[in-house]
């Protein structure tokens, strides 16, 4: 992959703190109503410059309706919106600074590769290389190639490289690794990390809840057009429990600690206190020379986070 | 705008069933009604001529054009131009320019033969005048009716009631003339655009009369384009 070189033009610094003066996405009070049924409800927040946010959601959680109208191609029903201090429906001010990777591809068929990025680049406003583009998305074989005769990997890195045409301030990546082998999607990653030492914003969202977990500075996790949560990943996952998991042989004695036994033979701790716990559980196992088969221990992940808005959802 | 415009020329070019429709399809129905006006004397030439144009402007500007918006659409094409820094008049200019300038080219070659292979028409720029309003209303009319169709393989079934009604009135005015029924037939689609070609073609009319029935055609654009905002859509419905 090519690096993406730093084509920015302006007085603008690449800072990389999330307190910067201005955001450079801020929500206010933000309704989206479908008839009668109210997508989003009251939803605030804000990208500071440089920040990678993550929005993540269950599924009709109003994560689509909250993108499509920080992105632009949704009026709110109420509320507020700026990016960079403006409406994003005034595309001619905004879009010269944003990339945006839709969800879905929408590529006209009969066009290449190459005339793709030429096209939808161009009308970004912003100057940027095809071929370098096409060489960061691993394209400069199918440079040539129809779009109809894509992959639906290839046409999620097609629409990735014209989301990134001229290395833009703001760049939205609805679920960009969705139909991505693992080389593509670190490729992908790699691509995303030079953007941010550019210094740009991203914004994501994914069912790919690890990456989430690994890049975002801040989540919003949305839930029934609101949010459930918002906050940091550690944030998010210390109100919840560590987990440790490890299976047992049959003659070992009774346990030091409180485990439940799952369906699958294995035991499993939930605790808030997990070096305490497992300092515990490894002397006790020590001293009565028990192997903790197939043991794992960890803070809790965003999945975890996620069960338990369905657990309470159940509820 | 001229770079959508100059892709949606490459993909013209392309698409062979979409060449088909708006070269080969008006070519061969002008030839034939020329064989028809060489076989039957005293055919109004100005009526031929309407009819002509019509029959361009109707199969090769309005069902391409509304094909073509409602496959932008499906494939979501139109979202992602959306997506620019482009603004939505652009993007409809964009994408029906290429196949605008190709059907008046195709309008204007058809009625040069018509002119060389018959009489000239008394009133040029009148003609001229009278054709790219017509232009501008099957556009108009194409808007609105992407609105409604879903595909365009739907476009098929929609485009059927403006393609037929259209062609009919022109039809009917241009050959039996505005003596009768004449408030109705100049106020239906294309009536009062197919008796502003007879008149300037055959010529004898007053062009301040002439001039006047430009106001029905403008009134359709002007209703086409209202119906447009209302009913155009972006994205699929889902």
């Amino acid at each position: 992959m090519a690096a993406l070189p730093g084509k920015r033009s302006g007085g603008w610094n690449g800072c990389m703190t999330s307190s910067a003066a201005t955001p450079v996405i801020d929500v206010e009070r933000l309704n989206v109503r479908y008839g009668d049924f109210h997508a989003v409800k009251d939803l605030s927040f804000q990208v500071g410059r440089g920040e990678f946010y993550a929005l993540l959601g269950t599924n009709g959680a109003g994560k689509t309706s909250t993108l499509e109208t920080v992105e632009g191609h949704r009026a709110a029903s109420s509320g507020t919106v700026r990016v960079f201090g403006r409406n994003p429906r005034e595309r001619a001010a905004v879009r010269p600074r944003t990339g945006i990777m839709l969800q879905e591809s929408g590529f006209s068929p009969d066009l290449t590769v190459r005339e793709s990025v030429r096209l939808i680049g161009s009308l970004t406003r912003r100057t940027d290389r095809v071929e370098r583009l096409l060489g960061v998305v691993g394209l400069t074989d199918k440079a040539g190639t129809k779009v109809s005769q894509l992959s639906g990997g290839e046409k999620r890195r097609l629409d990735f490289a014209t989301a990134v045409y001229g290395t833009p301030e703001l760049v939205f990546l609805d679920e960009p690794t969705t139909g991505l082998d693992i080389q593509s999607r670190d490729d992908l990653w790699d691509a995303v990390d030079r953007l941010r030492e550019d210094g740009s914003t991203i914004v994501l969202t994914t069912h790919y809840l690890e990456e989430a977990q690994q890049r975002a500075d801040r989540i919003g996790l949305m839930h029934q057009g609101v949010f459930h949560r918002e906050g940091t990943v550690a944030e998010l996952t210390r109100t919840l429990p560590a987990t440790i998991r490890f299976a047992l042989p049959p003659s070992a004695p009774e346990l030091p600690i409180p485990a439940t036994r799952e369906s699958d033979g294995t035991f499993l701790v939930e605790t808030l206190g997990l070096q305490k716990d497992l300092h515990v559980l490894l002397g006790w196992a020590e001293d009565h020379a028990v192997e903790l088969r197939e043991l794992q221990a960890g803070p809790t992940r965003l999945d975890d986070v996620f069960r338990s808005i369905g657990s309470e959802r159940a509820a | 705008m001229l770079a959508i415009a100059r892709s949606e020329l490459i993909q013209i070019f392309r698409n062979r069933l979409v060449l088909v429709t708006m070269l080969i399809i008006p070519a061969a129905s002008s030839a034939f009604y020329m064989y028809l006006h060489d076989r039957i004397p005293g055919l109004d030439l100005g009526a031929v001529a309407a009819v002509l144009m019509f029959l361009v402007v109707t199969m090769g500007l309005y069902t391409t054009a509304v094909t073509t918006l409602a496959s932008r659409r499906q494939n979501l094409f139109l979202k992602r131009l959306r997506s620019t820094a482009l603004d939505d008049p652009r993007i409809l200019a964009g994408l029906l320019l290429p196949v605008t300038l190709i059907t008046v080219a195709q309008v204007a070659v058809i009625l040069t033969v018509l002119s060389v292979v018959a009489d000239p028409p008394a009133e040029l720029l009148l003609l001229v005048v009278s054709v790219l309003a017509t232009v501008v209303m099957m556009v108009g009319l194409a808007l609105a009716t992407a609105g409604v169709t879903n595909s365009p393989e739907h476009a098929q079934v929609t485009t059927l009631p403006v393609l037929v009604g259209v062609l009919a009135i022109v039809g009917w005015v241009g050959f039996t003339g505005t003596e009768e029924l004449t408030q109705l037939k100049r106020l239906l689609p294309g009536g009062s655009a197919a008796e502003l070609v007879v008149n300037a073609w055959n010529g004898g009319a007053s062009v301040a009369d002439s001039l006047f029935l430009l106001a029905p055609t403008l009134a359709w654009v002007a209703v086409a384009v209202v119906l447009a905002a209302r009913v155009f859509r972006w994205e699929p419905r889902r």
